[in-house]
């Protein structure tokens, strides 16, 4: 098991390594300049700003220099907010993208599982055909018209209530993140539920599962001890993905109902072309993603024996 | 066994102390059992009237080819087929006395599991690939004795010491994948026995085991019957497993039984030509090499509509007129042997060679 | 037993053997016509087939056939829910004199003193009220410097619910005023007091006026709704205003068109992104799998590598590194992102299918016989490649659909005015909560081709028994 996480370990090392060189590359191969959108900007204005975020230097020590202040956690100054500092931004704007996400992941997750395990309980059943219309219905729609839907329905139920029960947009309070939250995990939910059906009906039609049956034991153990854990493993593989899923679908809600997460402002960034946010966002955005795929990794090991107990065949 | 669980038992705790409180009573005795599926468009006569019974301490081994619903015999009585689409028609089957068919799934799992073992095919699919051996063994005991779940599993780890796996305290521990297939096998077999059923199932125990540990699992099954007098009903399309372990042989063919008989009678004095015909597709030890194996040629009837006549007729080396147009009874050839062929008939008058037909020797033949 | 008594000899005849028992009477099919056959036994797979064949033709034919203007503003129309015929009242535009006090009068008012207790009378409209303009006119106050004119959607409440003023008389003697500014089909609330010099105001009086739907004559004859001889003798009379069968955007612009040539933008990213990471994904994961080895781990650690990056931050990165020029409609830049990004899951579905292959009976046996490589990936490999490749790409329309629409609605895909389903979403957000239907039409535009792309999918992938992990 030491020796799967530590594996595990190097090669999220080495990835993060390549989003950070890739994202250099990118915003560097490219002919393009920086500071091309800032109104005509005398020379010498134009150099000190060079010099400051460095861009006089020749591109390999440019390299080396991003390479270095990645390394101790370093993204730069702000363009467009000069005084501010990327990490600033970050640990300012980010806890509240990761509480909205993972409650979001919380929904989709515990929704994805019980609406699954429901389906292939009623398969072929009236539940089982409502709930699956649903999911056609949430994996074909895009994200942000349910934002948009969602901010709807709190305006017409607090309407038809008479007084504000859930506040419209904003940040601040649970009520502020129930809808979003909804909103944001409703898409994973739905693949994770189609997942979570197919992964019940394949346990259900399992051997062991007749052999629970063969030796006894009630129907409401076998679904529990032997039919749900087993199904629940394909899920977990696809937290890591999800999780992704989510970040990026962040932005989107984020937008929608105005609240201060590092994905709003990273859409800002983009849409101000600031170059440092963005590159600094991009990196941070990627070492996460691939610390949480470590993390389900693990986690899968340790839910699976076939990992945890070290590998003893394939 | 412990002594302060006698009072949730019966007072005899072996299948053979069972046995000899009712003598005679047959242990599994089953009676023109018929089972169906729905299917699109119609019903699969998958079980067309079976009767079987097996005493205490004896071996019945029921062959045929695959899909003759063999399986499906002794599944559908302890509801282990989908219900739907699977069907029970009619028929009957007392476990120790006691009907099985019309059983509530909870009825049933009192049952199952307690009075009745299974062992199965592919150990490595058949056992929970999430849970250790230990537990899985342990579940049965925690459900049907009441046992705590140490207690459980320091019976469990008895259990695997009996079925001869070694280190079983560690073993008790372990997962299914880290198990070769013959310990599984095993294993599912300690399973099986955690609570002396009266009657073991093993439906193609050692198919998927290589032919070392093929022996060493069948000998193992038949020491523990030796000690424990449990019946044991052997499903398998290998004929050599059957002559090994089986007292008597049931000869499945699309849905009924065609054959049935002491293991002698089977072996010696066949009396159906599809048992000739898989006695000859047998491979055999002493044949040359490059000696093609004989293979009977076509399929079974298609069980969706069972032909009018004998199922074995269009693949039949022998089939009369009769054969197309009747379905011959169980016709009995000697004492507690019998065979569902007109060839079998008094009046029939066609000998075939290497088929034991006492009836037809003794009339004179045109 | 009474079958035996009816027995006889015949019955123990030998049956004649009528056929061989194995015959199997079937005809064969190729893998693809099977596949076909079981396709079109899946009624929605085929719905979803009829669906994609239909958004196609809605987009790239039906402008052969109809011609639209997806850029053309028709500021007549702004923000028109759909409809199938408006009539409109055209109207002379030339500026009102308005109405004023004579300046007897005016001298014998200004004389006196201005009470701020005093409230505006004779409210009124003069004539009747239209989009092009709405008409007040009221009584002088006495000492009155000049008169403040307010608009509202419901009326006010009292003096401190007034706000800030749509616009103010300039002369004292002017008693009337004429409103022109983005007047819709719906009741307004007039309310105008009178200002003194001091700065004190007087209480208000309110007037109720619901425009009626009018056209300037100029923007008519523009349109070409009438004809240059007509300008004359069309004022005050209806004219058809253009159709808008699923009506305007916020600019006034035809919402079918640009869904029409939005569906072009989107459905070309959607399909054509896809065909050409799918492609560069054959080739990269066919040579992988088939040169095995190191190259192979090298290879596919890299696409291992690149599958890490986070796709959507990428996409924006790459789409903010390459820029957009002027006159540029952004999807080329797009097109590339999506291939840079979204060619290693099928290279890794490929190798996959590739290495299993290769360890078939078949491919050795064509090996054996002296199969060259050429042959060999030809005739054996792509065909039992095709199947699965054939599932990824219909599957990864969809998500390249999202993914324009994604970053369209974030500002980061197409540039305006170029029309897409997901820019078009971009700008119905805004006046979503008054116009939904300029959100919700292309919207749906999106959910009908990803929910037929998504059916179609799954079907193929029964039909083909293509088994896909993930």
């Amino acid at each position: 098991m030491t020796q799967f996480i530590f594996k595990r370990l190097l090669s999220g090392v080495i990835t993060i390594w390549f989003i950070a060189t890739a994202t250099f590359v990118a915003m560097h191969a490219v002919p393009g300049d920086p500071l091309a959108n800032d109104k005509a900007v005398a020379p010498e204005i134009r150099r000190n700003l060079e010099a400051r975020y460095g861009l006089d230097k020749p591109v390999l020590q440019q390299y080396g220099i991003f390479l270095s202040n990645m390394l101790h956690g370093d993204f730069g100054i702000s363009f467009t907010q000069k005084n501010r500092h990327v990490n600033d931004i970050i640990r300012e704007h980010f806890p509240v993208s990761a509480v909205l996400g993972v409650l979001a992941l919380i929904i989709a997750t515990v929704g994805g599982v019980v609406w699954g395990a429901l389906t292939a309980v009623y398969r072929d059943r009236w539940p089982d055909s409502v709930i699956m219309f649903l999911v056609v219905i949430a994996v074909s729609v895009p994200s942000f018209v349910f934002a948009m839907l969602g901010q709807l329905g709190i305006l017409a139920m607090n309407e038809w209530l008479g007084f504000s029960l859930l506040p419209v947009a904003g940040w601040g309070s649970f009520g502020h993140m129930l809808v979003p939250a909804l909103v944001l995990g409703l898409g994973t939910m739905a693949y994770l539920t189609r997942l979570m059906r197919s992964s019940m009906l394949e346990v259900t039609s399992a051997d062991y599962i007749r052999t629970a049956r063969a030796k006894g034991v009630s129907p409401l153990r076998i679904f529990f001890k032997h039919q749900l854990r087993n199904a629940i493993l394909p899920v977990v593989t696809v937290l890591g993905p999800s999780i992704a899923a989510i970040t990026t679908g962040g932005f989107v809600v984020e937008l929608v109902f105005a609240i201060p997460g590092l994905g709003r402002f990273f859409v800002q960034a983009v849409q101000q072309l600031d170059y440092t946010v963005i590159m600094g966002t991009t990196v941070f955005y990627g070492a996460f993603l691939v610390f949480m795929v470590l993390l389900v990794d693990i986690l899968y090991g340790f839910i699976d024996p076939r990992i945890r107990v070290g590998q003893v065949r394939g | 066994m412990n002594e302060e669980q006698g009072e949730t038992m019966t007072a005899a705790n072996t299948p053979r102390e069972r046995a000899q409180l009712e003598p005679g009573l047959p242990a599994l005795e089953v009676n023109n059992l018929q089972v169906e599926f729905a299917a699109q468009g119609g019903r699969v006569q998958a079980v067309r009237g079976v009767s079987l019974s097996v005493q205490s301490g004896e071996t019945l081994g029921i062959v045929g080819e695959s899909g003759c619903g063999k399986s499906v015999t002794m599944m559908s009585m302890l509801g282990l087929i989908p219900m739907p689409p699977g069907r029970i028609v009619g028929g009957s089957a007392k476990l120790n006395g006691r009907e099985l068919l019309g059983l509530s799934v909870a009825q049933l799992n009192k049952i199952r599991g307690v009075d009745i073992g299974m062992v199965f095919q592919d150990p490595m699919s058949a056992l929970n690939p999430t849970m250790r051996i230990g537990e899985q063994i342990a579940e049965t005991l925690m459900i049907h004795r009441g046992m705590s779940q140490r207690e459980a599993l320091q019976r469990a780890v008895a259990l695997l010491d009996r079925t001869k796996i070694p280190e079983a305290r560690q073993r008790a521990r372990q997962y299914p994948f880290e198990f070769s297939g013959g310990m599984l096998q095993r294993a599912m077999i300690a399973m099986s026995l955690a609570c002396s059923p009266s009657v073991l199932v093993a439906d193609e125990p050692t198919t998927a085991l290589d032919v070392t540990i093929q022996n060493q699992v069948l000998e193992l099954m038949r020491e523990i019957q030796r000690e424990e007098g449990m019946a044991i009903v052997l499903i398998t399309h290998d004929l050599g497993v059957v002559a090994r372990m089986a007292d008597q042989v049931a000869v499945m063919y699309a849905g009924q039984i065609v054959e049935r008989g002491t293991v002698e009678d089977i072996f010696y004095r066949s009396a159906h030509p599809y048992t000739l015909g898989l006695k000859a597709a047998m491979p055999d030890a002493h044949v040359h090499v490059n000696e093609k194996l004989t293979a009977i040629p076509g399929s079974p009837p298609d069980l969706f509509a069972p032909p009018e006549g004998c199922g074995y007729c269009s693949r039949c080396d022998y089939a009369m007129q009769v054969c197309d147009k009747h379905l011959p009874d169980l016709m009995a050839v000697s004492r507690g042997h019998v065979s569902r062929c007109w060839l079998q008939h008094p009046e029939a008058g066609v000998e075939v060679e290497g088929l034991y037909q006492p009836a037809a020797k003794g009339s004179p033949s045109c | 037993m009474t079958l035996t008594q009816t027995l006889t000899a015949d019955d123990f005849a030998p049956l004649a053997k009528a056929q061989h028992p194995d015959q199997i009477v079937r005809p064969s099919l190729s893998y693809w016509q099977d596949a076909w056959r079981r396709l079109q036994r899946n009624r929605r797979a085929m719905w979803s087939l009829y669906l994609i064949a239909a958004l196609l033709l809605f987009s790239y034919v039906l402008p052969f056939v109809v011609p639209f203007d997806a850029v053309g503003q028709d500021l007549t129309q702004i923000s028109q829910a759909p409809s199938l015929e408006k009539k409109s009242l055209v109207v002379d535009t030339q500026p009102w004199p308005g109405q004023q006090v004579r300046p007897a009068e005016l001298a014998r008012l200004q004389s006196a003193p201005f009470d701020p207790a005093t409230r505006v009378t004779g409210l009124t409209l003069v004539g009747e009220a239209n989009t092009e303009s709405v008409r007040l006119a009221w009584q002088p106050v006495a000492g009155a410097k000049a008169y403040q004119v307010y608009r509202h959607l419901l009326v006010p409440s009292g003096a401190t619910d007034l706000g800030l003023p749509l616009g103010q008389t300039e002369q004292p003697e002017q008693v009337s005023y004429e409103d022109r500014l983005k007047l819709q089909n719906m009741p307004y609330y007039y309310s105008v007091r009178a200002v003194a010099d001091t700065g004190e105001v007087s209480d208000y009086a309110t007037v109720k006026a619901t425009p009626r739907l009018a056209i300037s004559v100029r923007a008519a004859l523009s349109r070409g709704l009438i004809t240059a001889d007509q300008t004359d003798s069309m004022i005050g009379r209806e004219v058809e205003l253009q159709r808008h069968l699923m009506g305007t955007d916020y600019l006034g612009r035809d919402l079918l068109a640009r869904l029409v040539y939005g569906g072009q933008t989107s459905l070309f990213i959607g399909i054509v992104a896809p065909l050409l990471f799918v492609a560069m994904g054959i080739v990269y994961g066919g040579l992988s799998g088939y040169l095995g080895g190191r190259t192979d781990e090298v290879m596919m650690r890299f696409a291992d590598f690149v599958i890490a990056l986070p796709f959507l931050l990428f996409m924006i990165l790459f789409r903010v590194a390459m820029g957009i020029g002027p006159g540029e409609s952004g999807v080329t830049p797009m097109l590339i992102a999506m291939v840079l990004l979204g060619w290693p899951t099928a290279a890794k579905l490929v190798r996959g299918q590739v290495l299993q292959l290769r360890e078939q009976p078949f491919v050795e046996a064509a090996q054996l016989m002296g199969a060259n490589s050429r042959y060999l990936i030809l005739r054996h490999m792509l065909p039992n490649v095709m199947g699965v490749v054939l599932v990824s790409l219909t599957f990864s329309i969809p998500s390249a659909i999202f993914t324009e629409a994604f970053l369209s609605f974030i500002g980061m895909g197409v540039a305006p005015p170029t029309p897409s389903w997901g820019a078009m979403c971009n700008d119905g957000v805004k006046s979503f909560m008054s116009h939904p239907h300029e959100l919700l039409f292309p919207a749906l535009f999106i959910s009908l081709t990803v929910l037929a792309f998504n059916l179609l999918g799954d079907g193929l992938r029964d039909a083909l028994d293509a088994k896909m992990k993930g």
